[in-house]
């Protein structure tokens, strides 16, 4: 994940660079750093050096990474024909490269064919079974095609040999949330929050699907974990705040007959209601009727 | 026996300074012939794995109190169950890291080959030096010194009478040897850093066996 500083530094440079000044190469470099994905904006800068044979004979041997990085951002704006040349370029270059062949196929896939992807992308791993990037633009073609089956077949070979992986594991959770898996998904939040615990996104998601799951036990570890959230994002979490109070309410209507649970639940509850009343008043005040209301239909005190 | 001996400037233009700047070029040489000579490593499947499970269960350990007391469970169940955990290591058989170096043929002759590249340039460098610039006095050490070091630092000098902080050359080479490490670690770069000390120290050998650890 990106910090919020580089965040700041890549937004400065772009806006810099959108607005005339210099600073294009550096705001690439950059992007291509932290992996973050401006396909659009990376499109139109890395054209704008490419087609000036001035500046693009000053990049020296980087000329060839910035082909590279633009052939992949035309290929996720569609451009296909400039994908097509930017690969053509690299292919006259480095002739028997195994990274201009995983550039072919994935213009493949662009395309939109899958049969020859598929068959670029398994001799590709035949020669070399340790790219991980060639596996995991596997794992998208086959999703792509909507085969989302075959896509957590796949998940789950590669994440058998490198599990420590996390963005593996969390592109398999949202598979598995998106086929109602819920159980599967709980355990590669698990994974995702043993590897990087800071990360309040995935103690959120993970509390989520706790509360689908449902089941008391669930549904009070589901309230810890909006907790959690909340602690971690310094009670800004509109979504946690829901979720305690959802929480809170269906373990309620649960353990209707036993209230040995009534320790810290009422605090817990109104505190985040008031927290929740607080923030639509600052922010979206014409629906803090319809906020109270649910509240009302959901009996929690405030 | 505390008189000063001048040393003529022309043993510092000619001896001192081309000594150092020999040194530093073979350095580089090395540098770059080791790193042509370096061959390719395939990755092992059993050792990629071995090393994602590590980072695994790494994870496992520090962030234990963020997951369920139940699923801990089962993850720890997965790593170290009895049969079929993915790190249990039964009794006796735990590799000693060492002998298993020397098994693997791969590495047995990477290893080899790191060796003779560091010998052979030091035993030419130190011919060099005895043929060359030995029999006189090199330099002077600024800080006193005892008798035991003249043996050792004065060895092409033949008069016992001279006082030992005055050296010959052959233990400027040895002053460079080791203090060159940190010179070329900056214009190398940190990685290969012609970290020869450090593999003389690591072949004195580790004679642990990792099952043996009592945790």
């Amino acid at each position: 994940m990106v910090t919020k500083t580089e965040e700041k530094q890549l937004n400065r440079l772009e806006s810099q660079v959108d607005n005339g000044g210099g600073g294009a190469w550096e705001y690439l470099c950059l992007v291509r750093k932290l992996k973050v994905r401006r396909s659009v904006k990376v499109l139109k800068h890395g054209l704008w050096i490419l087609n000036d044979s001035k500046k693009r004979s000053s990049l020296g041997p980087e000329e060839w990474t910035l082909y590279e990085q633009v052939a992949v951002a035309a290929m996720d704006c569609q451009s296909l024909d400039v994908a097509k040349d930017c690969v053509n370029v690299l292919q006259k270059k480095f002739p028997e490269s195994k990274r201009v062949g995983r550039l072919e196929a994935m213009l493949l896939e662009a395309k939109g064919s899958w049969g020859e992807a598929e068959k670029a992308y398994s001799s590709l791993l035949e020669d070399n079974p340790f790219d991980q990037v060639v596996h995991k633009r596997r794992v998208a073609l086959v999703k792509a095609q909507g085969n989302l089956s075959g896509a957590i077949d796949f998940l789950n070979k590669y994440l058998e040999t490198f599990m420590a992986d996390h963005d593996a594991w969390r592109e398999l959770a949202e598979i598995y949330i998106s086929l109602q898996m819920y159980k599967q998904a709980a355990f590669c939040y698990e994974e995702l929050m043993l590897s990087q615990p800071t990360v309040p996104l995935y103690h959120l998601a993970y509390a989520d699907v706790l509360y689908t799951l449902g089941g008391i036990e669930n549904l009070l570890t589901a309230k810890k974990y909006y907790s959690i959230t909340i602690d971690l994002t310094g009670g800004k979490n509109t979504r946690a705040l829901f979720g305690i109070c959802l929480c809170t309410s269906a373990i309620a209507q649960l353990s209707k007959g036993r209230n040995k649970e009534d320790k810290d639940s009422p605090d817990l509850q109104s505190l985040a209601s008031a927290a929740l009343e607080k923030e639509y008043k600052q922010r979206a005040s014409d629906k803090l009727s319809a906020l109270t209301l649910a509240f009302k239909t959901l009996k929690v005190s405030s | 026996m505390a008189e000063d001996l001048v040393l003529d400037t022309a043993i510092r233009d000619w001896v001192l300074i081309p000594l150092t700047v020999v040194m530093i070029l073979i350095g580089v040489l090395r540098y770059f012939v080791s790193k042509l000579m370096r061959s390719q490593q395939n990755p092992d499947a059993k050792v990629v794995r071995e090393g994602q499970v590590v980072i695994r269960a790494r994870n496992l350990r520090a962030g234990a109190n963020f997951i369920p007391a139940k699923s801990f469970r089962a993850r720890r169940a997965y790593f170290s169950n009895e049969e079929n955990g993915l790190l249990h290591v039964p009794k006796g058989q735990g590799q000693n890291p060492q002998a298993q170096m020397f098994s693997d043929p791969n590495m047995a002759m990477d290893m080899m080959k790191k060796n003779l590249s560091m010998i052979i340039p030091q035993t030419l460098t130190f011919a060099w030096v005895n043929f060359f610039f030995s029999g006189f006095v090199a330099a002077k050490i600024p800080f006193p010194l005892t008798q035991r070091f003249r043996s050792m630092l004065q060895n092409g000098i033949d008069l016992s009478t001279v006082d030992v902080s005055y050296v010959s050359s052959r233990s400027w080479y040895f002053l460079n040897l080791f203090g060159l490490r940190g010179l070329f670690s900056l214009i190398l770069g940190e990685e290969n850093a012609m970290d020869d000390t450090q593999r003389m120290m690591q072949m004195s050998g580790f004679g642990m066996d990792p099952t043996k650890v009592q945790t």
